[in-house]
């Protein structure tokens, strides 16, 4: 395939223009994630602690079924969306890339990297313009999100795969990796946990973008929008 | 070689030094060496439990409210018992009082239990000491039937039922492949029972074995499954609803009521018509083999079990004895007090664990159990093959606990022998009785037969009591009584920051305690003492020997190579390793 | 002669039809097509009875226990028609020298074709003699048997995973026997205690067809653990209508709502309890009231408290689970955030303050532009 990957996006300092970044299926993906995250995290922590009784028959309520319905139906837009992201990194623009490729073996990245968390420590007097994503947030989308939702995808679908039965597709994809992990009780503790570690990442991620669109020099959450970068002085 | 006196026993080990290990036919892992003098009698005894699985150690810093399943781990065979006890330490310790219907529902499960061990332990670990299994085939299984029906109304007697089983025994053995019959002692002329008997006992082994499996379905009633129920701190998980809503999905209704009690009647039964007539039938063969009193003519001790009433555990609401006989002075019973530090101690001396200072015993709430395994210097073979043990040394993965200073026995043939020395009918007579029937003194209770002819008594006993018991739950569920559980202290944030409990039971094997200490929520400490540790106990920092030991002591064995008398008494304890060492 | 299985139900006065309907209900219970019966049926009637050796480590005996608790088959008929029972401390007549004359002459006669079956585990400290047998570790007498059985079964969660003795901290290095026969093929029947007839299903179908059951990724027999009790649990209705008893002895308690909030373990679980029942069927845990404490599974002694659904987390201090983590960096995200929110707030205002001069002016790009 005919794409390489940019060790870095920083744009130049005079650069006041207006950029096309993220293209449609990117910004289409990134809403619908951050959809189904919302709904997976919520119909996930109402599973493991389910709202107070219903009385009367079990055939009049399906409190519980309908919860995870939700939970499963974000599962797959979750997973789905997952991997046509995935597959989109192939064909999409550079920026599109960035989320999967950390240039780990180039020195400037490294160095843009420390540039960046100076910046965020409030050790460098103004920030840079990036065209993409800045190596701090790229960093984090990959540790934080690509890891955590493979996490979530894995273990979920391996918990799926136990529901559907043995020899189901999903526990054919899925399924090795309960041995992996210990014993189901395991999954669960896991699956759980992931979902904390990717909500750490939302609480900086939300905070970090609409920072930028403040204080930084170009736009941010506008672009996730639109797919326009706009800069600033 | 070495001799002295305690107990009133002359311990000399310069005889012929015989070896049991595997000792089957027992719960777990047990060891037993003697000497022989030149007559073929037992002169010295050592008893060594073999396992070790340090549940006191992995329960330190878990949830209280858990700790009843790790402890009913400590044993399967006498399933449950731990798992009640645990639930009544953490109950002490923390202050809850439980309902009225769970402590009756705790006293039917350990009643259940008691009947099914015992039943078990009679026919399927113990009947072999005493009865010839191939021997049966000699039997005219006519003269048999005229045996069955003359000492009891039990339907299954007819010539052609014990030809039957008398067949299917001689196919077995045909078939060449004896399977847990291989290599028994049979023909040892300490066996005396005559063929017809040998029959009896031969089918009514099989019929036990079928049988025992129905007892134990109250205990899956009630808690689930059998082994191991389910147990809760607070009361009984098994809720009960008879004729509310949704009545058919609770654990307890009414067609479950029933089944319990249809259980009963059939246990009852079974108990008074086969197991009691047939261990008269065998015990009036032996009379004369009145060995392996041990300590039972001078030491025993029980706790007393099954409060009548809930939360209350003081002696008069016990309805199995509580107290502690001394030098066989069964004009006193003593108190037992398990909260006394001086009462209750465990030393370790000789035993596969460190102390501080092994001069001393430590009483449970401050309990060490630190292994260390290490062989007497006079022990024969390598640490990691042992030939010969030094009971000098250390020699045995049982601690060993004293009551004010004493080796103790415990079990039914403590039990009963309180209950005798307190003149309490219910106890007294049933024993008056069976000595009679067989035309033999008091004194014959103090025997390996005595042991046996307790344990039989018992199980009557407790069969009858589930009958009460569960009278009582209906009346109290007429009533309009049907709490199960308190759960004003479940949680953790209701409890004091620290405290200490204990809990205990007669279990089948005899006296049972667990001590517990919580601080924040947590189990600081947990020790358990068990029946099998009492009876199995090695020697203590002043040589005395425990029941186990002084049981075997003087005993002459038919035949030095096969050890017969030697299972017959060990098997009388009914001894329980998993237990003793835990 | 061997006696064979059918005759034996013969001589106890069962008619041909019983003995087909008992092949069925065997099919039945292990998911077999109604077409083996006829299969079972003839394997019972020709099959000479198969050398078990039974050997006991570190354990509380309750397999065993549960073992004779078998209801179809009977463990009398097992013990005597289908298998030969030629060791097992807790039933055996013989004992000492005697006992362990029968192992060897076993080993001796049948080499490869009799059965292993093994309760318990051994530990692996202090040289194995935490558990000892005839004054050696057990783990020695462990691997002489296997080395010439047919097939190795692992009875029970001691003999499968470790079970209670190999809880945290482990004292004694209690071990599986998987890993210790590496070179075996170990069936694993776990369960604490497994129930009876799935001990007994076990070993008439390795007798009856004279081969071992399909094993799903852990070595257990599909036929009884390819299900969750959640799974097949009868109260899964009131799960799914969010019923649950909330404590215990409340009126949820009573009308047999789910057990989830009281930490039952059913949904992490795999066993046959919700199908197969205990004791003939009479009951299983949740059936009865108490929630599942997931005792067929790998290490599930360290995976509770049992009245919780989140499993505590070693190492986070006391009383740590996934949301006391998950809240407590969540939290520390939060603060940091907000700490970070002001700080710029502050450093904004003044730049605000200050704007106009610029003190040092941001280094170029170090990237490629493009
Ligand atoms: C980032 C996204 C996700 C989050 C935050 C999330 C969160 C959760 C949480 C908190 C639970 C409860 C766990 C417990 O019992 O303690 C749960 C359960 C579950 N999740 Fe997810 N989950 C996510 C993605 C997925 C995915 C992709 C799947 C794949 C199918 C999935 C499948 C499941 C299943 C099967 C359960 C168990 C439900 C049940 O058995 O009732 N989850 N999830
Ligand atoms: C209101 C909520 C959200 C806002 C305002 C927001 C905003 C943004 C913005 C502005 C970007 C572009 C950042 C950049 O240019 O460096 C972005 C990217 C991203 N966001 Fe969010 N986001 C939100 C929620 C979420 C959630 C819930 C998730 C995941 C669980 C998420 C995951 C991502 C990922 C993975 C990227 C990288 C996109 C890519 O490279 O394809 N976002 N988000
Ligand atoms: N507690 C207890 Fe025990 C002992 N010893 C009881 O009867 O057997 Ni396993
Ligand atoms: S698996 Fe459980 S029941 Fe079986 S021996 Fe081990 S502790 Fe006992
Ligand atoms: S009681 Fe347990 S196994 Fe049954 S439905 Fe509820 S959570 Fe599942
Ligand atoms: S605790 Fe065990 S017995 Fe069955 S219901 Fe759960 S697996
Ligand atoms: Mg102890």
């Amino acid at each position: 395939m005919g794409y390489k990957v940019e060790v870095s996006t920083v744009a130049p300092e005079n650069d006041e223009g207006v950029h096309y970044i993220y293209e449609a299926p990117v910004r289409l993906w990134h809403w619908i994630n951050a959809g189904s995250f919302f709904v997976l995290a919520v119909s996930g922590y109402l599973i493991a602690h389910p709202f107070p009784s219903l009385m009367g028959q079990a055939s009049h309520h399906f409190l519980m079924g309908d919860i995870r319905f939700s939970h499963f139906v974000a599962a797959y837009l979750f997973g789905g969306g997952f991997l046509i992201r995935f597959l989109w990194s192939f064909i999409g623009n550079t920026y599109s890339r960035e989320l999967f490729r950390i240039p780990v073996t180039s020195g400037i990245w490294w160095k843009d990297l420390a540039r960046e968390i100076r910046w965020i420590f409030f050790l460098e007097k103004r920030p840079r313009k990036y065209y993409g994503h800045n190596p701090v947030a790229q960093s984090a989308m990959f540790v934080f999100f690509v890891l955590g939702a493979l996490l979530m995808i894995g273990t979920g679908g391996a918990m799926y795969g136990e529901g559907l039965g043995e020899g189901s597709w999903a526990d054919r994809i899925f399924g090795w990796i309960t041995p992996l992990v210990g014993q189901p009780q395991d999954l669960r503790t896991l699956h759980h946990l992931g979902m904390w570690f990717i909500l750490v990442f939302v609480a900086g991620h939300i905070y970090m973008a609409i920072r930028e669109d403040i204080v930084g020099r170009q736009t941010s959450v506008g672009t996730m929008i639109s797919g326009f970068r706009i800069f600033r002085k | 070689m070495s001799v002295y006196e305690t107990q009133g026993f002359r311990m000399d080990n310069s005889g012929r030094r015989v070896v049991v290990d595997p000792v089957t036919r027992i719960e777990g892992h047990l060891r037993c060496e003697v000497n022989l003098d030149s007559n073929n009698i037992i002169r010295n005894a050592v008893s060594s439990g073999t396992m070790w699985r340090g549940i006191e150690t992995i329960l330190k810093g878990r949830d209280p409210r858990d700790a009843w399943a790790f402890t009913q781990r400590i044993c399967g065979v006498c399933t449950g018992v731990h798992a009640m006890v645990s639930v009544r330490t953490v109950e002490d310790a923390l202050g809850i009082s439980i309902p009225d219907n769970a402590n009756i529902i705790r006293n039917l499960m350990h009643l259940t239990l008691m009947v099914q061990d015992h039943l078990v332990h009679f026919y399927h670990l113990h009947a072999m000491d005493w009865v010839d299994v191939p021997n049966a085939l000699k039997a005219d299984p006519r003269q048999t039937s005229a045996i069955a029906q003359k000492i009891s109304r039990w339907p299954n007697s007819s010539p052609g039922y014990f030809r039957d089983v008398q067949n299917r025994l001689k196919k077995f053995v045909e078939s060449g492949q004896l399977g847990p019959f291989m290599n028994g002692y049979w023909g040892n002329p300490s066996y005396k029972l005559p063929a017809e008997v040998n029959l009896l006992a031969v089918t009514h082994y099989l019929e036990a074995l079928d049988f025992q499996k129905e007892i134990v379905k109250i205990h899956t009633i009630f808690g689930g499954k059998n082994p191991h129920p389910n147990w809760l701190v607070g009361g009984v998980p098994c809720a009960i609803n008879i004729d509310g809503d949704l009545a058919a999905g609770a654990p307890l209704n009414m067609e479950r009521l029933n089944y319990v009690s249809q259980i009963i009647e059939r246990t009852i039964t079974f108990i008074d018509q086969v197991y009691i007539p047939d261990l008269v039938a065998i015990a009036s063969y032996y009379k004369d083999w009145l060995y392996g009193g041990g300590l039972s003519s001078q030491n025993v001790m029980s706790y007393g079990e099954f409060p009548d009433h809930p939360n209350d555990y003081s002696p008069r609401n016990l309805l199995l004895p509580r107290g502690a006989i001394i030098g066989g002075d069964l004009s006193t019973v003593h108190p037992v007090d398990l909260r006394n530090p001086r009462e209750i101690e465990e030393y370790v001396v000789h035993s596969w664990y460190r102390y501080p200072d092994e001069t001393r015993g430590i009483h449970p709430w401050d309990g060490i159990t630190d292994p260390n395994y290490v062989l007497g210097k006079k022990a024969k073979g390598t640490p990691t093959d042992i030939k010969e043990l030094d009971e000098e040394g250390k020699y045995t993965f049982i601690k060993a606990p004293r009551w004010n200073g004493h080796a103790m026995e415990v079990g039914p043939l403590a039990r009963w022998i309180i209950g005798y020395a307190q003149k309490k009918p219910e106890f007294k007579e049933p024993v008056d009785k069976l000595l009679g029937t067989l035309g033999l003194p008091v004194s014959a209770l103090f025997s390996t037969l005595g042991r046996t002819a307790a344990r039989g008594l018992e199980a009557s006993w407790a069969a009858h009591k589930m009958r009460y018991f569960h009278k009582r739950l209906m009346d109290n569920i007429r009533a309009g009584n049907t709490a199960t559980a308190n759960t004003e202290k479940w949680e953790p944030r209701t409890w004091p920051k620290e405290c200490k409990g204990v809990g205990f039971a007669e279990a089948p094997r005899g006296a049972l305690g667990h001590w517990i200490r919580i601080r924040e929520g947590k189990i600081e400490n947990y020790q358990a003492v068990v029946p099998t540790t009492w009876n199995g106990s090695p020697r203590d920092p002043k040589g005395q020997i425990g029941a186990f030991e002084a049981a075997l002591m003087n005993t002459p064995l038919a035949d030095p190579k096969q050890p017969l008398e030697i299972l017959r008494t060990l098997h009388s304890f009914d001894p329980c390793l998993a237990c003793s060492t835990h | 002669m061997s006696e064979t299985v059918y005759e034996v139900m013969k001589s106890q006065g069962i008619t041909r039809r019983s003995f087909i309907k008992f092949c069925s209900l065997m099919a039945a219970g292990m998911s077999l097509a109604p077409s083996f019966v006829p299969v079972i049926a003839q394997a019972l009637e020709t099959m000479p009875r198969v050398p078990v050796l039974w050997l006991h480590g570190l354990e509380c005996t309750c397999c065993s226990e549960s073992f004779i608790r078998s209801s179809h088959p009977l463990a009398k008929d097992v013990i005597l028609s289908m298998i030969s029972l030629d060791y097992d401390d807790t039933l055996m007549a013989a004992a000492g020298n005697e006992a362990e004359a029968c192992l060897e002459s076993v080993m001796e006669k049948y080499p490869g074709e009799y059965i292993l079956a093994v309760e318990g585990n051994p530990p692996m400290n202090e040289d194995g003699m935490y558990c000892i047998v005839g004054g050696k570790p057990f783990v020695e007498q462990l691997r002489r048997v296997a080395s010439k059985a047919k097939a190795v079964i692992a009875w029970g969660s001691c003999a499968s995973w470790g079970c209670v003795q190999a809880a945290k901290p482990n004292p004694t290095q209690a071990t599986p026997i998987h890993e210790i026969l590496t070179d075996k093929q170990v069936i694993k029947i776990p369960g604490c205690p497994p129930i009876a007839e799935v001990m007994t299903g076990v070993i008439t179908y390795i007798t009856t067809f004279g081969r071992i059951p399909d094993l799903d990724r852990e070595g257990r027999p599909k036929m009884f653990y390819s299900q969750r009790i959640h799974d097949k649990c009868y109260r899964r209705p009131n799960y799914d209508a969010g019923q649950y008893v909330e404590h215990w002895d409340d009126e949820g308690a009573r009308k047999g709502y789910c057990l989830y909030k009281m930490g039952c373990k059913g949904p992490v679980t795999y066993n046959a309890c919700s199908t197969t029942g205990w004791n003939n069927g009479v009951s299983f845990p949740i059936k009865s009231g108490h929630g599942c404490i997931g005792c067929s599974e790998k290490d599930f002694w360290d995976k509770g408290p049992f009245y919780k659904h989140l499993s505590n987390l070693d190492g986070f201090g006391i009383e740590a689970d996934a949301d006391t983590i998950g809240l407590t960096a969540l939290g520390v995200a939060g603060a940091g955030v907000a700490a970070h929110a002001l700080l710029t707030g502050v450093k904004k205002s003044r730049e605000d303050h200050e704007s106009g001069k610029t003190k040092d002016s941001p280094s170029g790009p170090s990237g490629k532009d493009q």
